[in-house]
């Protein structure tokens, strides 16, 4: 999915059934937004690619431009990749 | 925490709202602008007034809503500079209620959004049957509505 950074908004989406879109968009939003200020606050710069563990999968955010792109995967998906493909997208919101 | 409340059945879900949508200001009312808890103000008269205006646009916005498109609109956001307003209608049983809060970028849309839907549960799943349905007749509104403030800010 799609989200807006600031306001936390559903820009786009493909989810499957049985995912709350809007509450998921608005609480991610919220942590990449937050996690962007503990790296810069902790001098660290940009945060390029932000991953959360979960005992049933991952969730995965990378954002440009005031929009975030959001990944909901299994806990087997392959990172490296997933991590590539969303930087590439990310180059569509320059 | 800056919370008081006039009715004892808001605390629980206006003090869950406001601490997990991280707003810096909020205010639950009546339709004909009491006020029956509220997060962050200083003062009863900032209250009043908050209270009064919330009233009015709700009041407005839905008559709007009704001319176009034919049912009254139930939220409003509007996003300012640094601070944002966000009005929505909780509905209790008959009646609703109205929650004007105020938020910053520590908060966001899509939270005020999120919390603001499991406040209108958490109110729909508590409300006291006696909780007045309607608005206050005219003669007892100036009298509630000085009691109420009082309540909350310990002033007669």
């Amino acid at each position: 999915m799609v989200v807006g950074e600031g306001d936390g908004m559903v820009v786009d989406s493909n989810l499957q059934i049985g995912v709350n879109g809007d509450a998921f968009a608005a609480l991610t939003a919220s942590m990449y937004r937050k996690a962007r200020r503990a790296a810069a606050a902790a001098g660290f710069g940009e945060t390029g690619f932000f991953e959360l563990d979960a005992e049933g999968g991952r969730m995965c955010a990378a954002g440009r431009n005031d929009l975030v792109i959001v990944v909901i995967a299994e806990p087997r998906v392959n990172v490296g990749l997933l991590r590539v493909e969303m930087l590439k997208a990310l180059e569509a919101f320059a | 925490m800056r919370l008081s409340v006039a009715e004892n059945w808001v605390e629980a879900p206006l003090k869950q709202f406001v601490g997990e949508a991280r707003v810096q200001l909020a205010v639950l009312l009546n339709p004909s602008g009491q006020v029956l808890g509220q997060y962050g103000f200083a003062s009863s008269v900032d209250v009043m007034t908050a209270c009064a205006l919330a009233a009015a646009t709700t009041a407005s916005s839905a008559e709007l809503g009704r001319q176009v498109d034919g049912k009254a609109f139930s939220g409003l956001h509007y996003a300012g500079k640094a601070r944002q307003i966000f009005l929505g209608q909780v509905p209790m049983g008959a009646s609703l209620l109205i929650l004007l809060t105020v938020f910053d970028d520590e908060s966001s849309l899509g939270l005020v959004q999120l919390f603001f839907a499991e406040l209108c549960a958490n109110i729909a799943a508590i409300v006291p049957p006696e909780a007045p349905t309607g608005p206050a007749l005219g003669e007892d509104f100036e009298r509630e509505l000085n009691r109420n403030l009082s309540v909350m800010f310990g002033r007669s």
